[in-house]
């Protein structure tokens, strides 16, 4: 498979990844570009076999988190402990419902980044736990303890405001 | 009763991510216990919701150089052009419609479960005309319908549930076939009209919708 074939229908999807990571349209686009040709540069170290999506993904935010914006973003939040979750909130107690789109924005962009990154690459992209690892370069555990965190904490946040 | 799942089991079970070895008993649980189902479908509800609320179509014009770039990079921007002016971006404008749609305080325009109030409706509002079937003795019912607008065409939307979920029905002379990861969809074409399909729903679901159609 050429670069071409792979890499171009991911276009959408990293570009809707990249206006979550940045929260502005211009910024994303300047993100994706700039994701596309350090792919293209460095397509010649990608490994057959490994996965190219997570791939992709991962030059995308790490190319995000050396940028202005991204610098901001992690030094306002700090990672949180990811040992010490105590589920929090029962599933069946929230039942959403479709005009609660907007709230629902409201709520993932609320998420600490690291946070909303997880929950976007499994609910989004319906990426496994093991390309969000590859993706994000954390453990497999790491992964599911944060999803079930931010998805605690959406729940939570949409609760407070009904 | 086998003792309740617990809220990890079943996010990793709506995830598709429960070791193969647990699957079994997990379903069997779930088939027995309503609580346990209930907690699977808001689990289920919450990542749909998610899917839908947090996709954004990116600009058309998205990768035309927009600031200055550094030397290295400028071949590389116009491989990467050249690459873009050849390969059609993948069309997700239907899907978008649908989640928009179904996200809408009005969904429809026209609320029926009665083809022959819908068809009539349509009418002088579209420059074609098609063909309601009659859903009783299928699983699918008419929600209503509306017009939409793509490519600067009107086009005919029909709301079809089958049980709770809600298929997107685009009845057109135009309507471009798209390509969708988020849901399941189907294309087809009738007398030179296409219709396409989107739901939340199994693929047989829709195939079964297209032949409520072919007569």
């Amino acid at each position: 498979m050429t670069f071409e074939e792979l890499a171009m229908p991911l276009f959408a999807s990293l570009y809707n990844y990249a206006r979550w990571l940045t929260g502005e349209p211009g910024e994303a686009e300047d993100l994706v570009q700039e994701t596309y040709l350090k792919a293209l540069r460095g397509f010649a170290s990608f490994r057959e076999g490994t996965n190219f999506r997570a791939w992709m993904f991962r030059i995308l935010r790490n190319t995000f988190l050396t940028s202005r914006t991204g610098l901001r973003a992690t030094a306002m939040q700090p990672i949180e402990d990811d040992d010490q979750f105590v589920a929090e909130g029962d599933p069946e107690t929230i039942f959403l419902h479709h005009a609660d789109a907007q709230l629902l924005r409201q709520a993932i962009l609320d998420l600490p980044l690291e946070f909303r990154e997880v929950l976007l690459l499994a609910d989004v992209e319906n990426m496994s736990y093991r390309e969000i690892s590859e993706a994000m370069s954390i453990p497999v555990g790491t992964v599911t303890s944060r999803l079930t965190r931010a998805r605690a904490k959406v729940r939570r946040n949409l609760q407070e405001k009904r | 009763m086998s003792e309740h799942l617990s809220a990890q089991t079943i996010e990793s079970y709506a995830d598709g991510e429960l070791a193969a070895g647990r699957v079994r008993e997990t379903e069997e649980h779930l088939r027995e216990c309503a609580m346990c189902a209930g907690k699977l479908v808001a689990q289920l509800q919450l990542k749909r919701s998610i899917r839908e609320a947090a996709w954004t179509l990116p600009p058309k014009n998205i990768l035309r150089p927009r600031r200055q770039w550094p030397a290295y990079a400028a071949l590389a921007a116009a491989a990467v052009l050249a690459i873009v002016v050849l390969i059609p971006r993948p069309n997700n404008e239907l899907a978008d419609l649908h989640t928009t749609i179904l996200a809408s305080a009005n969904p429809v325009d026209v609320i029926s479960t009665d083809r022959h109030t819908v068809k009539p409706w349509f009418e002088g509002k579209l420059p074609f005309s098609f063909p309601i079937p009659e859903f009783n003795g299928t699983p699918f019912h008419l929600a209503g319908g509306r017009v939409v607008y793509v490519h600067e065409q009107p086009v005919a939307y029909l709301m079809v549930m089958k049980g709770a979920h809600r298929i997107s029905l685009f009845v057109g002379r135009d309507v471009p076939a798209p390509r969708i990861d988020a849901f399941e969809s189907i294309a087809w074409t009738k007398n030179g009209l296409r219709y396409v399909a989107i739901g939340d729903v199994a693929r047989a679901d829709l195939d079964g919708l297209r032949v409520c159609f072919r007569d």
